[in-house]
């Protein structure tokens, strides 16, 4: 980390060559002396790559390939630059594609065009300065302890300063990180007091929908929206509240229209493409799809998802050749992704189908089993549901049932899932028999479970975490599981004394537990008597 | 994309775009040639260049202000509205204008208190105070003051100079920026319209931002006043 500006390594990257050697001149007059400058991003990453730099000054607009944000998120996500890293985005005018990102791929600081020698060296002093501060709340982050990290916020907030503003803002991030949703609640409304303010608002909105209060989060992101238009993340919301009402049609309209707003959004043109195809607006739906993976080129937020739902929209158009030429180029483009062949394996499976070429429909997803078998943790529901569909149709009934079985261990208690297999089984014509197989599968569960609470009451942990691990070989996304076997780990080394590695295995587990399930009520408690056990004791 | 979709003003905004970037150029080269020559040539050839930086960076103003309105106007403008230590932000935008009023004897200075914070959008307010530095430098006589503080629940900034005072046409045309300028009067308002376009988005709490001009102040000369809610 820098200590000092004059110590700074720095980076330039501008594709003007005349704006580099100005930029350079400014530097020098700063009495920096350890830079180096590139004028595209291939040059930009591979120098990245090598070497370490404090600050990194970067042209937002570079022309044709990557722009300044995608090379600062790719050289973050390949870990090139810490979060000690300053990154300064210089750019001619604001645009709101520039503000798309979450807040992890915000860049330290915007200048705009002119940038002064005076400009340039205040602003980087008092990032430096920022940076100091700000850098043990994020080490706490870095290492997933959360708890640590809200506490030092506290810590800091006591002062009014030039970083409250960042410091309430990473709070309140925290806060829904860790789902501590009434802490959240209070937290959000308490800042609204002073001042109505878009990000604390959609803050509020967020626990709103992550309780599942959808018909509130909508108010309140539309109140968002009306103050602030062009707050479009609270759109982003909306519409996610809208799906979550069953109101497709209207949240299909919300992304439209933020879409003119901000063109550039690859995510969001996903979005949009997802809802038109629930929608059956098959038309929008495939040209959203052809936008969002063009948009989405040069970026590391590629999704295959997106390719997915072009040959979906492809095979619902009755045009399966068509989507399986999508799938090659999304196997093409994601080789090693596991999801990625999956998802094409499985929907292969249900173009060939339509084709009527059973055979090679059998191929792919038999294809897709041995993708399932090889890695069964993280499994899409919506990719296993597909499957099943197929499976169905093709006449492979034990196969589904058993894929079905497989969800139902998985989300034993999610209804809106259990739902949806029931929904299953009786478009294949054997509800009765699904509905029987749901409650018995369910019943297991639920069984195992009460024995381990039981084991856990008797102090006989290490017997409880064996019964745990064994039960998650077959239903390894099983939140409640996880955090029972936590529970277990927890209480094992209360009795036995701390082990570093456990206690990052539990760390582990229960940040899987907080992506399965945002919801599951055992997080919050578990999290903190982890963060007590495995900070040292007082003396 | 089709020949008609295109609108007119889509053209201006990607001209204006192209001719920032020479202008940014233009102004970073000026200030280094400056700075070289600095002690080499004589003071009336020194403040030529500091008038023509003046000039530049004056085009430079107003093209971000047309692209700003453009953007307001389309809604696209990426509004964002956070708290700001006012006295940093003031004393970046004298800091800002060093060199062109460094030239004609001009001393900027601030009054505003360390702890001093208020909501705003930094970039938008801070061309709000560019301009109306600009202004004060053509009438003030050698100094400009910006004084800050929060009253009755607003935040006043008031740019105040020790020149003549504006004309009492100006004074009365004040009225008319809250009623909304029309381009069609002589002088082209633009910065007026800007600012007052700026100041009145920011809402909180019912009311609304609103600038006006004045004569008096510190040094009984001309005084921009912006208040924020």
């Amino acid at each position: 980390m820098a200590t000092s500006l004059k110590q700074s390594t720095v980076l330039v990257v501008d594709d003007f060559p005349s704006m580099r050697t100005m930029m350079l001149g400014f530097l020098k007059t700063m009495g920096v002396t350890a830079t180096d400058n590139v004028g595209n991003a291939k040059e930009a990453l591979a120098l990245l790559a090598k070497k370490q730099y404090d600050i990194v000054i970067c042209d937002y607009n570079l022309g044709h390939g990557k722009n300044g944000q995608q090379i600062f998120e790719e050289a973050k996500y390949k870990n090139h630059i810490g979060y000690s890293t300053i990154w300064v985005m210089v750019t001619a005018e604001k645009t709101m594609d520039m503000f798309m990102g979450a807040a992890e791929t915000k860049p330290d600081d915007y200048l705009l065009k002119p940038v002064t020698v005076t400009l340039l060296e205040g602003r980087l002093n008092k990032l430096i300065e920022r940076k100091k501060l700000l850098e043990p709340i994020e080490k706490a982050v870095k290492s997933k302890d959360y708890i640590r990290a809200i506490a030092l916020c506290d810590e800091q907030l006591k002062v009014h300063s030039q970083n409250t503003q960042e410091l309430l803002r990473i709070k309140g991030d925290l806060l829904m990180t860790v789902g501590d949703y009434p802490a959240a609640k209070t937290f959000f409304e308490s800042v609204l007091a002073v001042r109505s303010l878009p990000w604390a608002k959609t803050g509020l909105g967020a626990v709103h929908f992550m309780t599942k209060d959808f018909f509130h989060a909508k108010e309140i992101f539309q109140e968002v929206l009306e103050e602030n238009k062009m707050y479009l993340e609270a759109a982003d919301w909306l519409a996610k509240s809208l799906d979550a009402l069953g109101d497709t049609e209207q949240a299909q309209g919300v992304l439209a229209k933020a879409m003119e707003l901000s063109p550039l959004a690859s995510g969001r043109q996903k979005s949009l493409a997802d809802v038109a195809l629930k929608n059956g607006a098959l038309d929008l739906a495939q040209s959203s799809y052809e936008k969002a993976i063009k948009l989405g080129e040069h970026s590391i937020h590629k999704s295959s998802n997106t390719y997915a739902g072009l040959a979906k929209v492809l095979t619902a158009k009755d045009n399966p050749a068509e989507a399986l030429k999508v799938l090659g180029r999304s196997k093409e483009e994601f080789k090693d992704d596991h999801e990625a062949a999956l998802q094409a394996a499985v929907i292969e499976g249900m173009a060939y189908h339509k084709m009527g070429e059973p055979e090679k429909a059998e191929e792919a997803l038999a294809v897709a089993e041995g993708l399932m078998r090889a890695q069964p943790r993280n499994i899409n529901v919506t990719t296993t549901m597909e499957m099943a569909n197929v499976l169905f149709e093709l006449g492979h009934k034990d196969k589904a049932c058993g894929l079905l079985e497989g969800v139902v261990k998985n989300n034993h208690e999610n209804t809106d899932i259990l739902n949806m297999v029931e929904a299953a089984f009786e478009e294949a014509g054997i509800g009765e028999e699904g509905s029987e197989l749901i409650k018995k599968t369910s019943q297991e569960v639920v069984d195992i479970n009460n024995q381990g609470v039981v084991l856990a009451n008797e102090g006989k942990f290490e017997e409880g975490i064996k019964l745990m691990k064994k039960a998650l070989q077959t239903a390894p996304d099983n939140d409640q599981m996880i955090t029972n076997l936590c529970g277990m780990m927890i209480g094992l080394m209360t009795k036995n004394g701390k082990d570093d590695r456990m206690i990052f295995e539990v760390r582990e587990h229960l940040d899987r537990v907080r992506k399965l399930n945002p919801l599951n009520t055992k997080y919050n408690t578990l999290t903190n008597a982890l963060s007590k056990l495995s900070s040292p004791p007082s003396a | 994309m089709h020949q008609e979709d295109i609108d007119f003003s889509d053209f201006i905004a990607s001209s204006i775009h192209d001719m920032k970037n020479s202008l940014n150029i233009q102004v970073g080269f000026l200030e280094e040639l400056m700075e070289e020559c600095r002690g080499k040539i004589g003071e009336p050839m020194l403040s030529q260049l500091g008038h023509t930086i003046y000039e530049v960076s004056r085009m430079n103003v107003n093209l971000i202000q047309i692209l700003s309105l453009y953007k307001l106007g389309k809604s696209i403008y990426p509004i964002d509205i956070a708290e700001q230590s006012v006295n940093e932000v003031l004393k970046e935008v004298v800091l800002q204008n060093q060199t062109a009023m460094g030239y004609k004897g001009i001393t900027a200075s601030v009054v505003c208190d360390e702890d001093c914070y208020w909501y705003f959008d930094r970039d938008l307010v801070t061309g709000v105070l560019v301009n109306a530095l600009n202004n004060a430098y053509n009438y003030t006589k050698d100094k400009i003051l910006i004084v800050a503080n929060v009253r009755d629940g607003m935040l006043e900034v008031r740019v105040e100079d020790n020149g003549e005072g504006y004309p009492e046409e100006m004074l009365q045309e004040s009225i008319a920026v809250k009623k909304g300028v029309s381009f069609a009067s002589g002088s082209t308002g633009l910065g007026l319209y800007f600012s007052s376009r700026v100041a009145g988005m920011h809402k909180n709490a019912g009311k609304h931002g609103y600038l006006s001009i004045e004569n008096g102040g510190t040094y009984n000369g001309g005084c921009f006043v912006l208040r924020l809610p």
